[in-house]
């Protein structure tokens, strides 16, 4: 009789500690998705870059909402290039931190920002020229605040 | 957000420790089956003050701490109070230190989230740190004492207090390298000076392993630095480089080193020497293997049950309390609750190195990883040493393990990784790789899943064969709480009984003349006799059914109450046979010819159970060799005992050595009674003529003179009383077979009827160098209409007289009753 009771006391404590681990887990469970969430809800900015060949006038602009833009030579590339001067994956745009940061990815002719060499990955912001191969990109971010607006 | 997650699972871990808490109070009602048993209340005073600190300390963090992690101190929680609890149980007044200990440890915790963060003076004084240290190791080698008076001498006295210094130590260590190698990392400097403190540290391990013969420490001290230099280097030549000095000091330890040495061994092999050096483990192991998958319930096992009864160890499984609590904890919570505990062990790793990878400084992230380190690497040394995964190392079970200065550096540890784990306004700082974070990572969950499995083995898949070994002592603290059948006569009188209350329950033999036949079930000297061959009924497991036999085990982790066997003795005559030969030394059977159920086995010299444990020792030594029933095993030359039968087989008395093994073999000297009874089998000394058989033997052939030649299969355990279907049956084991021709025997028995006489008897003596035996054989004619009696005497003296004497007056009792 006594025993039968403290079977059912050993039953609850058994089921105590899975609820406690349950419970953990679940919770872990549960910030693992909102961790999820949180970085898909993370929107970046929107970018805007005017594509233009150095030898000709004419200006392509593509508006991006996504948080990586890598530019390069390869049709698969977010923006992809017919320049024989840019390598197959040239450099890349990526948000992070609430910028925009550009960042050369390993190619033959190199990325130039606003005429310098680029070296280190940069933050670039609204106005700045990107020099790869025979191609200038300008960029235009929304809601710019670090932009100098020169009219 | 973080409060809440850590107070519903402080709520859980509450219930958790409460109802454990239940279950201690009433798990000594529940064996002694009624609750006029001492109940065990006072843990609840200590559970109602520890979780009044518990509460405070919740507060303290979510107020201090906003966001520490909050899985850390509910699992502290849990597993410190299942700790406390557990020792309780084992012994209520360390219980009752460890109660104090960890409210001195939850105070300091409690003080320790008001103080200013400690971390950035750690970092600053780290030279210190080391040289205290130094100071603590120095101190320990030259006062170093042990509080239970022997064994290595690790601990410091002060103030009447132990204190272990190689638990902070650790700790002291983790902080020293985490600061080092932090400073070191901000400029850049190279593999070289990364690894200048190895000298230091690993000489610091092998003085502890030398001088103090710290196994454990120096494992976690080398295991520690080797990760710490892994995860500051990220190169895993470190890996190889430290796991080669380890198989070096492992190996010279092994040769030069005594301690080391004997674990190892040991751990190969602990079978060999298992009252020995490995004792330890092997009750360990029992212990788990008790435990199975669903444990016994705290207070249920047996590890205590050793000190209330004077078993002659204070537990079972010897400390327990400390390095052997997580083999406690497995015969109490079985396999699920240690499952259950290493999942936490498991979350508490995860947390912690979670806390590690998102710590803003490089020397926060070093110091957490190295705590998850310590609390990892400790749990799998103990626990793998327990389960026999590892070679055995005496450390604690951190947050569990009985012990001061274990749970003071546990929860120092703890305070640390809140702290660590409350993120500073900044961003983790950066990590050029995290390979050696996750290689970590995986290798304590290896280690963790690791050691899961050996438990199930040892639970589960060898449990069953393991727990009948006969050092298990789980079978004596069970005669002493589940009654034992009793062992009656035919005419159900007491022979063997339990009596005494249950926790103190006693054989006591009401007919202690039979023991050298009814043997004995004892703790110390084991079983002999029939209380051995019907052990399987006497304890319940044959012949009750099987859920009856899994609900007792899975209520109170013993076997169901013994069933009663009836036995085809009778006691008037065997007391009878009893008074006849006190004084010789022989053997008397008196046997139904037809059935072959033995009526009265005497066997003399004699001995008293009652009264083993004094005599036990004497006993075995004494040259009479009281212990052996010389009814089965002994074996005696037949000498003249053979004529009538040589005359009835072959037609003569003076026969040829082949004629002599036809005799032999018709009448049954040649093959062993099956009896549940040990035997001795028949062999000739020199040649034929000294063919010697044991009284059984003689019995069954001269049963065949009374019985028209068929000489019975004999039985002396006749029936058991089921709790389904009353008394059954015993199955009789042999069989009967001719043994002569039915008219030769029914002549032969009529010839040996002397005038005057109701029954047939024979006279034998046989020579054997100086010493001699007489045999006297009788037993009731062919055409008698009672019981067919037979009856034959055995003295280990020339003095057949006496034999015929003691034969005559037991068959016509037996004939006339």
């Amino acid at each position: 009789m006594i025993a039968a009771i403290v079977l059912v006391l050993r039953l609850a404590l058994a089921s105590a500690l899975y609820l406690f681990l349950a419970w953990a887990f679940l919770i872990l469970w549960r910030e693992l998705k909102q961790e999820g969430q949180k970085l898909a809800a993370k929107k970046p900015t929107g970018i805007v870059i005017i594509q233009k060949q150095e030898d000709s006038d004419e200006e392509q602009s593509f508006r991006f909402y996504q948080a990586e833009i890598i530019i390069g030579r390869h049709s698969q590339c977010d923006l992809s290039v017919a320049d024989e001067a840019l390598s197959a994956q040239h450099a890349r745009l990526v948000y992070r931190r609430n910028l925009w940061w550009l960042e050369d990815l390993g190619s033959t002719n190199g990325t130039f920002l606003n005429d310098s060499h680029l070296t280190t990955p940069a933050v670039v912001i609204t106005d700045d020229t990107i020099k790869c191969g025979n191609t200038f990109f300008r960029l235009q971010i929304d809601n710019d605040e670090n932009s100098v607006h020169k009219n | 957000m973080n409060r809440i997650v850590q107070g519903n699972l402080l709520k859980v871990a509450g219930a958790f420790i409460f109802l454990q808490s239940a279950i201690l109070t009433l798990a000594p009602a529940a064996l002694a089956r009624s609750f006029d048993a001492p109940l065990r209340w006072t843990h609840w005073i200590a559970a109602l003050i520890l979780g009044f600190l518990i509460i405070l300390i919740h507060r303290e963090i979510a107020e201090r701490l906003p966001d520490a992690d909050p899985f850390l101190f509910p699992t502290a929680v849990l597993l410190s109070g299942w700790g406390l609890l557990t020792i309780w149980r084992l012994d209520a007044h360390l219980g009752a230190r460890q109660a104090l200990w960890l409210g001195v440890s939850l105070i300091g915790l409690f003080f320790g989230l008001q103080a200013p963060d400690p971390l950035n003076s750690l970092r600053r004084y780290k030279y210190t740190i080391l040289s205290g240290g130094f100071l603590l190791v120095i101190l320990t080698l030259l006062f170093g004492a042990n509080p239970m008076g022997f064994g290595p001498r690790l601990w410091l006295k002060c103030c009447g207090v132990y204190f272990q210094p190689s638990e902070p130590l650790k700790l002291l260590l983790i902080i020293f390298l985490a600061a080092y190698l932090a400073d070191q990392l901000a400029i850049r400097a190279g593999i070289a000076s990364l690894t200048l403190p190895t000298a230091v540290i690993s000489g610091f391990g092998i003085l502890l392993l030398l001088f103090q013969r710290d196994l454990g420490t120096a494992s976690i001290f080398i295991a520690l630095f080797t990760i710490m230099i892994y995860l500051a280097s990220g190169r895993r030549r470190t890996l190889l480089f430290n796991a080669a000095v380890i198989v070096c000091l492992a190996v010279g330890g092994y040769y030069f080193i005594e301690i080391v040495h004997t674990r190892f061994d040991s751990w190969i092999n602990p079978w060999e020497d298992s009252a020995g050096r490995s004792y330890q483990i092997i009750q360990g192991l029992l212990a788990v293997a008790n435990g199975g998958i669903e444990g016994r319930g705290l207070g249920l096992g047996s590890p205590n049950e050793g000190r209330g009864l004077g078993l002659g160890s204070p537990n079972v499984v010897p400390v327990a309390v400390s390095d052997f609590i997580y083999t406690a904890i497995a015969e109490e919570s079985g396999l699920l609750g240690t499952l259950g505990l290493l999942a936490l062990v498991g979350l508490l790793l995860i947390r912690s190195l979670r806390a590690a990878l998102l710590a803003p400084h490089l020397f926060r992230r070093l110091c957490a990883a190295g705590l998850a380190s310590y609390l990892g690497i400790q749990t799998l040394l103990i626990a793998g040493g327990n389960l026999r995964l590892v070679p055995l190392t005496g450390v604690t079970l951190p947050f569990v393990s009985y012990g001061g200065s274990s749970l003071l550096t546990s929860f120092a540890a703890l305070l640390l990784l809140l702290r660590i784990s409350n993120p500073l306004d900044e961003e983790p700082a950066p990590l050029a790789n995290p390979r050696p974070y996750y290689t970590l990572g995986a290798a304590l969950l290896l280690g963790v899943f690791s050691v899961a499995l050996a438990n199930g083995w040892w639970a589960v898949v060898r449990g069953p064969s393991l727990l009948t070994r006969l050092d298990n002592p789980r079978r004596i603290v069970e005669d002493r709480f589940v009654p034992r059948g009793k062992l009656v006569d035919r005419n159900n009188s007491i022979i063997d009984a339990s009596s005494g209350k249950i926790g103190a329950l006693e054989r006591l033999y009401a007919y202690p003349d039979l023991a050298p036949v009814s043997g004995y079930n004892h703790a110390k000297y084991g079983q002999a006799g029939l209380e051995a061959t019907l052990d399987a009924y006497l304890r319940g497991l044959q012949g009750t059914s099987a859920a009856t036999i899994w609900w007792d085990h899975l209520l109170y982790g013993m076997a169901p109450p013994g069933l009663d066997v009836r036995l085809t003795i009778d006691l008037t005559l065997q007391s009878r046979a009893d008074e006849l030969l006190r004084g010789y030394s022989g053997a008397a059977l008196v046997l139904n010819a037809t059935t072959g159920e033995i009526l009265t086995m005497a066997s003399h010299p004699t001995f008293d159970p009652n009264q083993l444990a004094e005599t036990g020792d004497a006993l075995q030594s004494d040259p009479k060799r009281p212990l052996i029933n010389r009814a089965t095993q002994g074996l005696y030359p037949t000498g003249s005992l053979l004529d009538p039968f040589a005359q009835a087989v072959t037609g003569k008395q003076s026969l040829t050595d082949a004629e002599r093994e036809s005799v032999y073999e018709a009448i049954g000297f040649q093959r062993t009674p099956q009896i549940q009874l040990p035997t001795a089998q028949s062999f000739s000394a020199v040649g034929l003529e000294h063919f010697h058989v044991t009284p059984l033997q003689a019995a069954l052939a001269a049963a065949a003179l009374s019985a028209h030649g068929i000489a019975p299969a004999p039985n002396i355990a006749s029936a058991v009383n089921t709790p389904a279907d009353g008394w059954v049956a015993l199955p009789v084991l042999g069989a009967s077979f001719e043994a002569l021709n039915a008219p030769i025997a029914d002549e032969t028995a009529q010839r040996l009827i002397r005038s005057g006489d109701r029954y047939w008897s024979h006279r034998g003596r046989a020579v054997e160098g100086d010493s001699a035996v007489a045999w006297f054989i009788a037993g009731a004619p062919p055409n008698w209409g009672g019981v067919p009696i037979v009856v034959v005497v055995l003295i280990e003296e020339d003095n057949p007289q006496a034999a015929e004497r003691i034969g005559s007056q037991l068959i016509a009792g037996a004939m006339n009753p």
